[in-house]
C-alpha cells in the first residue's frame, strides 16, 4: 500500500468552535491505482487529502504515506517528506504569479535537490502540451494553460502520488475535460497513484476506485 | 542545493524591482538613516575642523590668561622661556564716530595685539593685505562695526580716550573663534595704542591673554601645568590647541547629540512603518507562501527567502540614505553661513556612517524578525480550505532576536553618548511612548469587543472593524498616536522657543549696562544721567573678576572632570561685595553680615551652585583675585532672579573680603523708553573709559542665537515628524485592505459610497479622538523635557496652536484614511467583484 490510514480523525478550532472533520477514518491506497473521493460539501473530503497529503497533521489514528509515518512529522517535517514524493493539483491552480510556467514547474524539483530541474521542466511542459509557452506568466496564460501548467508541476519531481482537488472545478466543460484526460494519460504514464476530489460522477467512473464520504466518515467504497 | 542557495533563487524571481509592496521600508530606512548621517557626519565634520585648527583658533599651542592684570615680570619670563609669546589685551569699549554733536556710539570688542600677533594663520584684511598690529593710531575694524557705526577705511573714531584712523576692515580674524562669546564686533589696535586709549587703568576689567607657540615640541598640557605649578596663585584660565575653543566644541557636542537622538528617534518610528510595510507585503504572499509549502518548502526557506527579499530592499534604503547624509552636509554648511563655528569642507565621515547604517541595520532587523517569523506559519492546508489566516509564531522564536536587535541598539546609542545617562532616558522615554501606545491600541480592541452592538449596520460595522480577526487596530493606534503626538510636540517646542524669543526684554531689564565705572566718581557718573533724564534709575556694584579654586576640601585642579552644573567652576567669574542682600536675590540659608562687618572674610552663594557641589553653611571658598589666592568662609545661601538680566553673582562677598583689590564698579540704568542715545552721548565726553552696552542689542544676539537653535531643533523634529507620517500611510494601507472585501460587498448588498465612507470615517474619527487626550499629554510632556530640560528655555507653548495642530492632525489622518478608499468605490460592484 502506498497510503494506510487507519482511524483518522481531525478536529479543528479551540475548546467551544472545535469541530470534527474526520471520524475515524480507515483506508488503504494500493500503489499506481486511482481513486475518486465523493461526497457532498461540508464531507471531510478536502481535509482528508489534506491529511493524507501531508498539509494537514491528524488529531487521532495512523497515517503512512510511501512508508513515512506522517504522525511523528512536524510542519517543517512534512513540507520536506512531500519533496519528491507528493504532487498536488488545486481547484484555484494557485501558480506563483511572479514566475513564469518554467520556473513554476522547476520549483518543487528545485526544492527536492534535483540538478536538472529546468530540463526536466521543459519536457513537463512539453508533455502537457504547453512547450511553447514556457517563459510565459501565469496571467498570460489561460485558465486551462494554467492548470496544465499546476498538472506538470505536480508530476515533474515524479512523485508516488498525486493529489487532485477539484481539478476542473474552474474549467469550462471542454477545458476541463481535455485537462482530465491530460492527467489520467500521464497518471498511466508515470505509473503514479492518483486521489482526485470531485462532485464530477463521470469523473469518478474514470477512477479504478471511487470512495464515498458523507459528515467525516466513509459512508461507500467501490471498486471498478 | 543549499537551503540558501534555493532561497536566493526564489527570492529574486519574485522580487518586484519596483519595489512594490517594499517602498513603504525604503522610505522609512531612507528617511532615518539620512537624517543620522546627516546629524552625526555633520558633527563630526565641524569636530574635526575644530581640532585640527586648533592653533590658530587658539592663537598659539597654549594659551594663559588672567583679567584685571597683565603678567608679572617673572611670569612673563617663564612665558617666554617656553617658546615664542605673544600677548593680546581685550575689554568691552564703545566706538565713538560722528559730530560732537550727533555721535555714533556703537559697543565693541577691543582686541590690543603685539608684534607677534598672530602667532599662527593670516590677519587678513578686505583689501586683501595680510597684516599685523596696527601702528598705534590705526585701528583694523570687523566689516559689522563698520556698519553699524557708518564708518569706512580712513574715517576717524574714538576709543576711551584717543582718536584712530581706520586703516582697514577685517576679513579674516583667525582667532575669532578662540575669543568665544563677545558683546560687539572686534576691533584690533596695537598695545601701545590700547595705552592711548586710557582704558586700561587699576580696577578696569579687561583680560590678557598669552599664546605660546611651543618650541622644541613640547606638550601643551605639560608646559600649562609646569606653568601653573611654578606660578599656583595666579588665577590662570589655560587653554591647548586641542580644546581651543571649548565652548564652541561643548555647544557643538550638545546640540549634535540632541539632534542624532532625535533622529534616532525618528529611526525607531520608522522602524515601525518598516514593520508595518514587511507586513503588508508578507500577507499579500500568504498564497504563494502557501503554494511554497504545498510544494515542499520549509518555514526555514520561506524565511531565508523573504529574508533576502526584505534585506535587499533594507540595503537599497539604507545606502540611499547614506548618500543622502553626505550630500546633505555641504547643503548645510552652504545654508548655515555663519552659523556654524566653522565651515568644514567636503568629507565622508566613516565613523557616523558605519554608525547609521548599523542602527538602520538593527531597526530594520527588530521590526522584521516577527512578519518573517510569521510568514513561515502560513498554513500549507489554507489553500485547501480558502481561508489563509495567519498563525502567530511562537514568542519564544522572535523575542530573543527582537530583545537582541533593540539591546543594542540602546548599547551603541549609550556607548557613544557624550552624555550617557541623557540618551538612556531619552530611548526610555521613546520605548515608554510606544509601549503606552500598544496598551492604548490593545484597549481599545478589547473595550470595543465588549461594547453593545450598535443596531445601525454602518455603526456596527464601524465598531466591528475594530476588533475582527485580523483587525489592525493596534497597528493603527501606535501609527495614528504617534502622528498626533509629533504633531504636537512639533506645535509645542516651536510655539515655546518663539515666545522664548518674544519675550525679549524682560519687564524688568534695564536699558543699559555700564562698565569700569570709577568708584570715586560713582556720584559723578549718577548725577551725569539723571542730569540728562531725571526719571532715570542707576544702581552700581563693584565689579572684580576670579576664579574659585577650592571648595570645601576640594581643590579644583585636582578635579578630572568638573561636576554636572558646575559652570560655575570653569574659569573666571564676576566676584562683587556688598554691605546688604542685592536686590534680586533672597536668603534661603545661613545670615546676611551686618553693615560695618569686620570679622573674618564671609560669602553668601547661589543655592543652585550650593547643591550642585554639596556646600555647606561654614565651608571654606578659595579663590584668585588679580594673582592672590584668598579664602572665605560661606555664610548663606541665596536665590537668585536671574531674569531681571541686572547684575547677579553667584559668590557675593563681605566688603572686607576683597575690597581693598583695585576695582571699578558695573552699572545697570534704567531709564523710560528713548532715552538711552541722550545719556550714552551725555556720558562719552565726563566718562571716556566707561563702556556704555544698551541691552537691547544683547537680546538682540542671543535672540538670533535662539532662533538658530529653535531651526535646528524644528528640522530635526521634522524628520521624525515625516517618518510618522509614513509610518501612518503604511498603517492605513495596510487597514485599507481588510476593508476593501467589506466595501465591494456592501456595495454590491446596496449601499452607497457615501455610507460606506461614512463607515470608515467613523472608524478613523472615533480613534483620533480618542488618542487626542493621550497625543496632547504624551506630546506636551516630550516638548517640556526638550524645552525645559535640555535647553534650559522657559515652557512657553501656545496651548491655541497646539490644539489647532492637534485638529489639522486629525483632520490629515482622515483625508489620507478615506483617499485610500476612494479606489475601490470608485469601481463598478461588479468590476470590483472580479478583483477580489
Amino acid at each position: 500500500m502506498v497510503i494506510h490510514a487507519a482511524g483518522v480523525t481531525l478536529t479543528l478550532g479551540r475548546e467551544d468552535t472545535a469541530t470534527t472533520i474526520l471520524r475515524g477514518i480507515d483506508l488503504d491506497i494500493a500503489r499506481g491505482s486511482s481513486v475518486a473521493l465523493l461526497g457532498p460539501s461540508g464531507s471531510g473530503k478536502s481535509s482528508l487529502m489534506a491529511v493524507l497529503s501531508g498539509l494537514e497533521r491528524a488529531t487521532a489514528g495512523v497515517v503512512e504515506v510511501d512508508g513515512l509515518d506522517f504522525g511523528r512529522l512536524g510542519e517543517d517535517a512534512l513540507a520536506r517528506a512531500r519533496r519528491g514524493r507528493i504532487g498536488i493539483v488545486l481547484q484555484a491552480f494557485h501558480l506563483l504569479p511572479t514566475m513564469t510556467a518554467r520556473e513554476n514547474v522547476a520549483v518543487p524539483m528545485e526544492l527536492a535537490g534535483i540538478a536538472d530541474a529546468f530540463a526536466r521542466a521543459d519536457a513537463e511542459l512539453a508533455a502537457v502540451g504547453l512547450g511553447h509557452r514556457t517563459h510565459h506568466y501565469p496571467a498570460q496564460l489561460s485558465g486551462g494553460e494554467q492548470q496544465r501548467v499546476a498538472i506538470a508541476r505536480a508530476l515533474g519531481s515524479r512523485p508516488a502520488i498525486v493529489f487532485a482537488d477539484e481539478p476542473t472545478g474552474n474549467l469550462d466543460t471542454a477545458t476541463g475535460a481535455a485537462v482530465l484526460d491530460m492527467l489520467f494519460e500521464r497518471q498511466a504514464e508515470a505509473g503514479v497513484t492518483l486521489l482526485v476530489i470531485t462532485h464530477d460522477a463521470a469523473l469518478a467512473k474514470r477512477c479504478d476506485r471511487v470512495v464515498e464520504l458523507a459528515d467525516g466518515r466513509i459512508v461507500a467504497d467501490r471498486s471498478r | 542545493m543549499s537551503q540558501w542557495a534555493i532561497a536566493w533563487r526564489l527570492a529574486r524571481r519574485e522580487l518586484d524591482l519596483r519595489f512594490r509592496g517594499l517602498r513603504l521600508l525604503l522610505v522609512c530606512l531612507f528617511l532615518g538613516v539620512g537624517a543620522l548621517a546627516a546629524i552625526g557626519s555633520l558633527t563630526q565634520a565641524i569636530d574635526r575642523e575644530l581640532a585640527s585648527r586648533g592653533q590658530v583658533i587658539l592663537g598659539g599651542d597654549i594659551e594663559v590668561g588672567v583679567s584685571q592684570r597683565r603678567v608679572e615680570p617673572t611670569e612673563r619670563t617663564a612665558l617666554m622661556a617656553l617658546g615664542v609669546m605673544s600677548e593680546t589685551l581685550r575689554m568691552q569699549a564703545t566706538m565713538v564716530t560722528g559730530p560732537v554733536a550727533a555721535p555714533q556710539i556703537v559697543p565693541t570688542q577691543l582686541k590690543a595685539v603685539d608684534g607677534r600677533y598672530p602667532l599662527y594663520g593670516r590677519l587678513r584684511l578686505a583689501d586683501g593685505r595680510q597684516v599685523g598690529a596696527p601702528d598705534a593710531r590705526t585701528v583694523w575694524i570687523a566689516p559689522a562695526l563698520a556698519e553699524r557705526a557708518r564708518v569706512g577705511k580712513g574715517d576717524s573714531v574714538r576709543l576711551g580716550s584717543a582718536a584712530f584712523v581706520v586703516g582697514g576692515l577685517i576679513a579674516d580674524e583667525p582667532d575669532r573663534l578662540g575669543e568665544g562669546f563677545t558683546l560687539g564686533p572686534v576691533a584690533i589696535v596695537s598695545i601701545d595704542g590700547m595705552a592711548r586709549t586710557g582704558l586700561i587703568q587699576p580696577g578696569s576689567l579687561y583680560e590678557s591673554r598669552y599664546r605660546v607657540a611651543l618650541a622644541g615640541g613640547r606638550s601643551p598640557d605639560a608646559a600649562i601645568d609646569r606653568f601653573k605649578a611654578a606660578f599656583p596663585e595666579g588665577g590662570w584660565e589655560a587653554k591647548t590647541r586641542d580644546r581651543a575653543a571649548p565652548g564652541a566644541s561643548r555647544f557643538v557636542e550638545r546640540m549634535g547629540q540632541f539632534l542624532a537622538l532625535v533622529a534616532l528617534a525618528a529611526l525607531v518610528i520608522a522602524g515601525i512603518g518598516v514593520g508595518n510595510g514587511v507586513s503588508s507585503y508578507l500577507a499579500a504572499r500568504r498564497g504563494g507562501i502557501a503554494t511554497l509549502k504545498v510544494l515542499g518548502a520549509t518555514s526555514v526557506v520561506i524565511a531565508r527567502l523573504y529574508l533576502i527579499q526584505i534585506g535587499l530592499v533594507a540595503a537599497i534604503g539604507i545606502a540611499a540614505g547614506l548618500l543622502a547624509g553626505i550630500a546633505a552636509v555641504p547643503a548645510v554648511v552652504a545654508l548655515a553661513g555663519d552659523v556654524l563655528p566653522v565651515a568644514p569642507a567636503f568629507s565622508i565621515e566613516v565613523v557616523p556612517l558605519l554608525l547609521a547604517a548599523t542602527y538602520g541595520l538593527l531597526i530594520a532587523l527588530a521590526f522584521t524578525v516577527r512578519p518573517l517569523a510569521d510568514a513561515g506559519s502560513v498554513p500549507a492546508a489554507g489553500l485547501l480550505r480558502g481561508t489563509l489566516d495567519t498563525r502567530s509564531a511562537p514568542l519564544r522564536r522572535t523575542l530573543p532576536w527582537v530583545a537582541a536587535a533593540a539591546g543594542a541598539v540602546v548599547v551603541l546609542a549609550v556607548a557613544t553618548a557624550d552624555q550617557p545617562w541623557l540618551t538612556a532616558g531619552f530611548l526610555a522615554a521613546v520605548a515608554g511612548v510606544l509601549l503606552v501606545l500598544a496598551t492604548i491600541g490593545w484597549a481599545i480592541t478589547r473595550g470595543a469587543a465588549m461594547l453593545p452592538r450598535p443596531r445601525r449596520p454602518l455603526l456596527r460595522l464601524a465598531l466591528a472593524a475594530l476588533h475582527r480577526p485580523g483587525a489592525r487596530t493596534g497597528t493603527l493606534v501606535v501609527a495614528l498616536g504617534l502622528g498626533l503626538t509629533l504633531f504636537v510636540l512639533l506645535a509645542a517646542i516651536q510655539t515655546s522657543i518663539e515666545a522664548n524669543i518674544a519675550r525679549s526684554v524682560p519687564a524688568r531689564a534695564p536699558s543699559l549696562f555700564a562698565l569700569d565705572v570709577p568708584p570715586e566718581r560713582a556720584a559723578e557718573f549718577r548725577r551725569t544721567i539723571t542730569g540728562v533724564e531725571p526719571r532715570a534709575s542707576v544702581a552700581t556694584v563693584p565689579a572684580m573678576r576670579g576664579t574659585i579654586t577650592g571648595y570645601g576640601t576640594t581643590r579644583v585642579a585636582d578635579l578630572e572632570t568638573l561636576p554636572e552644573g558646575a559652570w560655575a567652576l570653569r574659569g573666571e567669574r564676576g566676584l562683587t561685595y556688598s554691605e546688604t542682600l542685592p536686590a534680586g536675590s533672597s536668603l534661603t540659608a545661613g545670615r546676611w553680615w551686618p553693615r560695618d562687618y569686620v570679622g573674618p572674610p564671609l560669602v553668601s552663594i547661589d543655592e543652585r551652585l550650593a547643591e550642585t557641589l554639596d556646600l555647606k553653611l561654614g565651608d571654606p571658598i578659595a579663590f584668585t583675585l588679580l594673582g592672590v589666592e584668598r579664602t572665605a568662609r560661606i555664610a548663606s545661601f541665596r536665590r537668585i532672579d536671574w531674569d531681571t538680566l541686572g547684575f547677579n553673582f553667584v559668590m557675593v562677598f563681605s566688603p572686607n573680603a576683597i575690597r581693598d583689590a583695585p576695582h571699578n564698579l558695573a552699572a545697570t540704568v534704567d531709564l523710560p523708553p528713548g532715552r538711552e542715545s541722550a545719556v550714552m552721548r551725555a556720558l562719552l565726553a565726563p566718562f571716556p573709559s566707561v563702556s556704555v552696552i544698551e541691552v537691547r542689542g544683547v537680546i538682540g544676539q542671543v535672540r538670533d542665537i535662539v532662533t538658530q537653535m529653535g531651526a535646528a531643533i524644528s528640522a530635526a523634529t521634522l524628520v521624525a515628524v515625516l517618518a510618522g507620517i509614513a509610518v501612518l500611510i503604511g498603517a492605513i494601507a495596510a487597514a485599507r485592505e481588510v476593508r476593501t472585501y467589506d466595501s465591494v460587498i456592501l456595495r454590491t448588498l446596496g449601499a452607497t459610497r457615501a455610507q460606506v465612507l461614512g463607515a470608515q470615517a467613523i472608524e478613523y474619527a472615533a480613534l483620533s479622538i480618542a488618542l487626542a487626550l493621550v497625543a496632547l499629554a504624551l506630546g506636551l510632556g516630550g516638548a517640556w523635557y526638550v524645552v525645559a530640560v535640555v535647553f534650559g528655555f522657559d515652557w512657553l507653548p501656545d496651548y491655541g496652536r497646539v490644539a489647532a495642530t492637534l485638529a489639522i492632525g486629525i483632520t490629515t489622518i482622515m483625508v489620507i484614511g478615506l483617499a485610500g478608499a476612494w479606489p475601490m468605490l470608485s469601481a463598478r460592484p461588479s468590476q470590483a467583484l472580479r478583483q477580489l
